[in-house]
């Protein structure tokens, strides 16, 4: 029992240093916690859009057309196993691609990435191939679906 | 032990001189006896709450859009969608509100037991200055919300620099950015509210607190000599304590009694009740009393008798030395200034 009067803390104090401690550390977490909430942006709900893109007929094999939804270039490939949707932006640092019919082949004028008609990358610097789309194909009509995330200012 | 050498052999300063430095200034200033007392304890409370206020300022730029077509939209985003968005705003909103009281009190404390006796004379007109700059800071920080009574109150509010003797359209056309309030306007307040007038702000305060402590803090007159103790753990845990109080007063007000939003500026419609904010009312009321250059002139003359009071009472002193003059100017301009209010918050 002697001993424990020499410890360098007394209990008393034991415990009063571990709430004061403790309540500073949970109000700073909460504080951060808080302060993350307000400053971290609303980026809103996920929702998926159907977008009509094309008619089969009009493209045909080894064919592709350019459109735009919204500000977002896409491009509509009929191969012969069927439709792709790529985005048009290039993956290495964000330039537009370009449908080049007679090469058959989406070419990227920055630094000359070359992706194929399937979106794989064929040469150049990009990482990896290009966006996709999910595509749908209902009574002849090509359909793609988009994730957007609806944000108070976009 | 190791963090500390590892920090000092890169950050190689005197670290047994900073230790003796801090407990001198921070640790072991000494404070007089009677501000253990709450009454007399409380003049750091406007510094507490400009702490909050840039806090929470800068929190609320991150959402806010200083231009008229996004202003008032923004400041609904703030109010209504962002989260906690309510609470940061009504903190800034309320504490402008209580560091307007909180600067009045402070200066009746120090009137009534003239504090700002000789040789504090300056110290005195630093904080008339720290008062002005507040209420501009309350004024161009109205003028942000964009809704119809803070446009409106910027339209008239500027307008009262065209009494100014020769300058005054100079100074009217220069603070809104051309004849009328216009888009100009709107950035130019933003610029000064968030810009310019911070610094400002913290070099005052910075000179306040100077002139204060190389005086020291007064002793009460007539109780001179009554001792002193150390700045910490007493008064230091004061201020501690202060500022839980007002951060909870604040967080209670926004909660209870959140900023509304109001309708979105018009410029083409005065609103039928248009008031300033109510630490505006005395001049109000003033301006609606007498003709618009003598309401001028007589704020004027009482800004300057209002700054230069420490002289003005030292000289009655001389005069008169067996009259309070403190008393009656204290009393005066508490009065003055608390009948004006509840007069005009009556009145539409």
């Amino acid at each position: 029992m002697a001993n424990q009067d020499k410890r360098a803390t007394s209990r008393r104090e034991f415990f009063a240093n571990l709430f004061m401690g403790g309540g500073l550390f949970m109000a700073a977490v909460t504080f951060l916690r808080d302060l993350w909430l307000y400053l971290y942006p609303d980026l809103g709900r996920r929702r998926y859009t159907k977008y009509m893109v094309a008619k089969t007929r009009d493209i045909p094999v080894g064919k592709a057309r350019r459109l735009l939804v919204g500000r977002v270039p896409l491009y509509v490939v009929h191969l012969e196993d069927g439709f792709r949707v790529f985005s048009g932006i290039c993956t290495h640092l964000g330039c537009l691609v370009k449908w080049e019919d007679a090469r058959q082949r989406f070419y990227c004028p920055c630094h000359k990435g070359i992706f194929a008609p399937d979106g794989s990358v064929v040469g150049g610097p990009p990482p990896r191939p290009l966006d996709e789309y999910r595509v749908s194909i209902e009574n002849e009509l090509v359909f793609i679906t988009i994730e957007q995330r609806q944000g108070r200012w976009s | 032990m190791r963090a500390k050498e590892w920090i000092l052999e890169r950050f190689p300063i005197d670290y047994q001189k900073f230790i003796e430095i801090n407990e001198k200034i921070f640790i072991k200033e000494p404070i007089p006896y009677h501000m253990k007392k709450w009454f007399y304890a409380m003049g750091a409370t406007p510094l507490i709450i400009f702490a909050f206020q840039v806090l929470t300022g800068i929190l609320l730029t991150f959402y806010y859009i200083p231009s008229p077509e996004m202003a008032y939209e923004s400041v609904r985003h703030i109010t209504e969608d962002v989260r906690f968005g309510f609470l940061i705003r009504g903190i800034h909103r309320w504490g402008s509100n209580l560091m307007v009281i909180a600067l009045f009190l402070h200066m009746v404390r120090v009137i009534f037991t003239r504090a700002y006796r000789p040789p504090r004379e300056l110290n005195w007109i630093i904080g008339v200055l720290l008062l002005l700059t507040t209420l501009t800071f309350a004024f161009t920080g109205y003028s942000l919300i964009y809704n119809q009574l803070s446009y409106w109150a910027t339209t008239v509010g500027t307008n009262f620099f065209k009494a100014v003797p020769w300058v005054g359209d100079t100074i009217l056309n220069f603070l809104r950015g051309g004849e009328n309030v216009n888009p100009n306007t709107l950035t130019r307040f933003f610029t000064i509210h968030i810009g310019l007038l911070p610094p400002v702000m913290t070099f005052l305060i910075f000179l306040h607190i100077l002139v204060l402590r190389l005086h020291g803090v007064a002793e009460i007159e007539g109780r001179e000599g009554e001792g002193h103790y150390p700045f910490y753990p007493s008064h230091f845990y004061k201020v501690i304590i202060a500022t839980l109080f007002l951060i909870t007063v604040m967080s209670a007000l926004s909660v209870v009694l959140p900023p509304g939003i109001g309708e979105p500026a018009t410029p083409d419609e005065t609103p039928i009740h248009i008031k300033p904010e109510w630490y505006f009312y005395p001049v109000y009321r003033i301006l609606k009393l007498l003709p618009l250059s003598i309401g001028i002139y007589s704020l004027v003359a009482g800004l300057i008798v209002l700054t230069f009071w420490p002289f003005i009472d030292e000289y009655f002193k001389r005069k008169m030395p067996k009259v309070k003059m403190h008393y009656v100017f204290g009393t005066l301009f508490v009065g003055l200034i608390l009948i004006l209010t509840v007069w005009e918050a009556m009145v539409f």
